[in-house]
């Protein structure tokens, strides 16, 4: 985040909202030892955590719902009318524009939710993780794995408590196919498949020419954040900045981490050591239509190596002989494990007859309270919830190397090559241009 | 077609040739064989020329007539007079027509064979007229708009006893041949897995070639003086013109009209894999897609063809895909050797095969050449050329050879059929090749065929 409090625009609202209201949150500051450098502060199971959430309009309103329980005391968004119904929702909570003033102002904060866009998640999540409040961001991580891997590194030694909003990774399907897996239903598994058939928002497509004006009451440079400038259009917000390089990560760094989670955890893995890419073209202002993503992952502990592919906008893998004529091979989303002694199709082994044959795995894993239940009780001194950054960095830089593969996808078929490689030193060995793709440039005005 | 004896026809077909072409005791033989030993019509002597009409001249269509520039080219069709302008002027002594019933009508006496170079919705209706009247054809690849146009221009072709060739040239090249002997070597032992790709519609990193994934437009154009819209809609269902959306050449995106990605290249592409592993008719079809509707083909696809063991030869996948998709680079692939944006894969027993050449490179080099066995082709057109002077039947002929491989393209197009989506996730589409439908989904055979406008059934 920017150390420098400079916006571009004076925040008049936000000081009137300061100004006005905020009586609870004025006197919270009188009571609450703050530790700002010395990280968060003991919050007993008992107490309520003060809860911030940055990017509120959209998915951000439905992380608060599941944390409601808590006390919101803060909302902060770009764009009022986005945001008007949260607003409505939570009257007690001060409102802000700028999370930097939030942050800067509001000293009751014990955690953040942050919903922004994904270009603008790290910048949000470090300025709260440095001032020692736990963080929920919802996936991906962050829009590069540069800034994912400062995230993780920042979290670790802040010592918060974290959590990515891949909220599938707390199910009991999950749990399952970790445990069908480890117990050997399906061997050793050398394959694996997962896709969506999203995009919803539109994608390649070239930059709008036309500039409509800003809404009122959004803040455009705001919401631009740390991205390169350019004129606001109703292309980007809200929602449809998925498609945008410059702002989101695809289908695949919207739902790989949702994915992808299951299947790295079932099968312990770490970094890739090659990703190769196809798609139905890309430019450089959006993402593809379609495409498909293949990773080679190394030999873990008694695991042998391991093929993912992901495919999005339509495309799935071949139908497995082993689906019986008459069940769904669900283009909306899934994963397919192929093992040496059989496939799990999502949490359930093929064919049916094998499933009933084999029953349920040994239970070996705890079972999840709730995805956002974990968190609070991270918050609150208990076990680090399960897509903590530890977990959930190295799954993000995963997912986001695909779009680097994808975007290096001309250079990578002229050279003849697939990119390779290195996961801990974070680069490219095979092709160095890629390396733009893993650390984006700010804007003058935003550092990390 | 789909008889038994198909497989020794392709091989054997070629060994006569080799005994039929290029030395001199074939060329005696060319003066004792009689030109009636293949029945009714191809009566031209192999010293004379045949007199070519060629029908949708503009494109393609004037390529071909290129090639066949040796024959006499004695009459040219094309709906658009303007877009086939400069064919026109090439052969200043044909004479022209706008409509081709019109032209076979008028020319009937002088015609020998027919080069259909129209979009795909128009080949079997101009290619099986001219085939009824005993002319031999030459038919653009997809040999048809639906699998069961081909299965007729396969039929019309044997009944009337007329030569015909496909526009796939490939199939006449050197690659097809050393792809075949060094399979048939045993070189990478039992074949069990194909992948074949193109990026068709896309032409390079972000253009197409045509549009698919579009829906219909509004409005209307005006048409052109020069263009005969009725006669190009033709069977199918009349719509609106609109400047550039239909044609030239982007008809191939449009359901009505064209045949998609699959369609454009499949006949080429998959037209090896048939060779070289015997493929008769599949067991099965599926596939995926982008968002596809009833108007337009999808931005990309993958479809999945499971094919029976034949004789002694190992059941085969073979999977398609288009719009950029791939498969995955294989790791015998060296690096810096290009995985390209339209290829062949095959995957054997023992060891891959990919752009005609064994994987890895120093796996060829060592393999060196296969043993020649198949006679190599005077060219493609000269085939054709040669089969309608009395000579052997083309390597791409329809009752032999490309009226299956068409079929079984166009099959692809079906499992891609947006009403079927819902219920093809349930399910592959199983193919029953003896009753000529698809056994498990009775809604999907009505697409094996189409409705035609008024006048123009078949």
């Amino acid at each position: 985040m920017g150390k420098q409090k400079q916006v571009n625009k004076p925040d008049v609202w936000i000081s009137r909202r300061d100004f006005m209201g905020a009586a609870a949150a004025a006197a919270a500051l009188t009571i609450v030892p703050r530790h700002v450098l010395g990280g968060p502060r003991n919050i007993p199971p008992s107490e309520k955590l003060n809860i911030a959430g940055v990017g509120i309009g959209g998915r951000g309103a439905g992380d608060l719902d599941e944390v409601s329980g808590e006390n919101i005391v803060a909302l902060c968004d770009v764009d009022d009318k986005y945001a008007a119904n949260t607003f409505k929702h939570y009257p007690n909570a001060a409102k802000y524009r700028d999370f930097r003033v939030m942050l800067d102002k509001q000293k009751n904060i014990d955690a953040v939710i942050v919903a922004t866009p994904d270009h603008t998640h790290a910048v949000v999540a470090m300025a709260a993780i440095e001032m020692g409040k736990h963080v929920y961001c919802e996936k991906p991580l962050a829009h590069s794995i540069y800034e994912v891997r400062r995230l993780t590194e920042a979290a670790r030694q802040a010592k918060v408590a974290t959590q990515l909003g891949n909220q599938g990774q707390a199910s009991e399907g999950t749990r399952l196919v970790c445990e069908f897996i480890w117990d050997g239903a399906i061997g050793p598994v050398r394959e694996v498949h997962s896709w969506c058939n999203r995009p919803i928002s539109p994608r390649g497509i070239e930059r709008p020419k036309d500039t409509p004006p800003v809404p009122e009451g959004l803040d455009w440079d705001l919401w631009l954040g740390p991205a390169p400038q350019r004129p606001y259009h109703p292309s980007y917000h809200p929602f449809s900045w998925r498609g945008w390089w410059d702002f989101g990560s695809g289908v695949l760094g919207d739902i790989g981490c949702h994915q992808f989670v299951g299947i790295f955890r079932a099968l312990k893995l770490g970094y890739p050591t090659s990703v190769e890419a196809c798609s139905s073209g890309v430019n450089p202002e959006t993402a593809p239509l379609a495409s498909i993503v293949r990773y080679d992952f190394p030999a873990r502990e008694s695991m042998p190596a391991l093929k993912l592919t992901w495919y999005d906008g339509g495309l799935m893998p071949a139908r497995p002989q082993e689906l019986e004529d008459g069940l769904r091979f669900g283009d909306a989303d899934d994963n397919l494990f192929v093992g040496d002694k059989g496939k799990i199709l999502g949490h359930r082994l093929l064919p049916e007859a094998r499933s009933t044959e084999y029953g349920k795995p040994p239970k070996v894993l705890p079972r999840s309270p709730g995805h956002h239940k974990e968190w609070i009780a991270a918050c609150k001194g208990g076990e680090p919830a399960g897509s903590n950054f530890d977990v959930a960095g190295p799954l993000t830089e995963v997912v986001l190397l695909g779009n680097v593969a994808l975007r290096m996808g001309q250079q990578l078929y002229e050279k003849g090559l697939k990119l390779y490689y290195d996961g801990p030193g974070m680069k490219v060995t095979n092709l160095p241009e890629a390396n733009k793709y893993i650390r984006s440039e700010y804007r003058e005005g935003w550092t990390l | 077609m789909g008889k038994k004896t198909r497989r020794n026809e392709v091989s054997d077909g070629k060994l006569s040739r080799r005994d039929f072409m290029g030395a001199a005791a074939a060329v005696a033989a060319f003066t004792v064989v009689p030109r009636s030993v293949l029945g009714g019509s191809g009566q031209t002597p192999p010293s004379e020329k045949i007199n070519i009409a060629g029908v949708g001249v503009g494109g393609q269509g004037g390529a071909d007539l290129r090639e066949l520039s040796s024959q006499n080219i004695v009459a040219l069709c094309d709906v658009d007079w303007r877009h086939a302008s400069a064919c026109f002027k090439r052969y200043p002594n044909a004479r022209q027509y706008k409509d081709f019933r019109e032209m076979l009508d008028k020319e009937d006496k002088n015609i020998d064979g027919v080069v259909v170079g129209t979009p795909d919705h128009l080949h079997a209706p101009v290619s099986i007229a001219a085939m009824k009247r005993g002319k031999h054809v030459y038919c653009e690849k997809p040999l048809t708009h639906t699998v069961r146009e081909a299965r007729l221009m396969a039929e019309t072709a044997r009944e009337h006893k007329v030569a015909t060739q496909m526009g796939n040239q490939g199939q006449a090249g050197e690659e097809v041949r050393l792809l075949c002997e060094t399979i048939w070597d045993g070189a990478i032992g039992q074949v069990h897995e194909v992948h074949v790709w193109t990026d068709r519609p896309l032409n390079g990193i972000n253009k197409v070639y045509w549009p698919q994934g579009v829906d219909r437009p509004k409005g209307e154009d005006p048409i052109p003086d020069s263009l005969n819209w009725d006669l190009w809609v033709g069977p199918a269902p009349m719509r609106p013109y609109v400047n550039r959306v239909y044609n030239p050449f982007v008809w191939r995106g449009w359901w009505d009209f064209g045949t998609g990605a699959l369609g454009d290249i499949g006949c080429h592409s998959l037209d090896p894999v048939f060779r070289v592993l015997k493929l008769g008719y599949p067991t099965s079809v599926e596939a995926c897609c982008t968002l596809v509707n009833d108007e337009t083909y999808p931005v990309a696809s993958r479809v999945t063809y499971e094919f029976p063991a034949r004789g002694d030869l190992a059941p085969v996948t073979l999977h398609w895909y288009d719009g950029g998709m791939k498969p995955p680079r294989p790791p015998e692939l060296e690096d810096g050797r290009r995985w390209d944006t339209n290829g062949a894969l095959y995957i054997g027993e023992k060891g891959k095969m990919y752009g005609g050449r064994l994987l890895p490179e120093s796996r060829q080099k060592e393999y060196g050449k296969p043993p020649q066995k198949l006679e190599r082709s005077p060219g493609h057109y000269m085939e054709w050329v040669i089969a309608c002077k009395g000579g052997k039947p083309a390597g791409s002929n329809f009752p032999d050879h490309a009226g299956l491989l068409a079929q079984v393209v166009l099959m692809g197009n079906i499992a891609i059929r947006p009403a079927l989506k819902d219920k093809l996730l349930g399910t592959k589409l199983l193919w029953d090749a003896k009753e000529f439908k698809f056994t498990n989904m009775p809604e999907a055979n009505q697409y094996l065929t189409k409705e035609y406008r008024e006048g123009w059934s078949l």
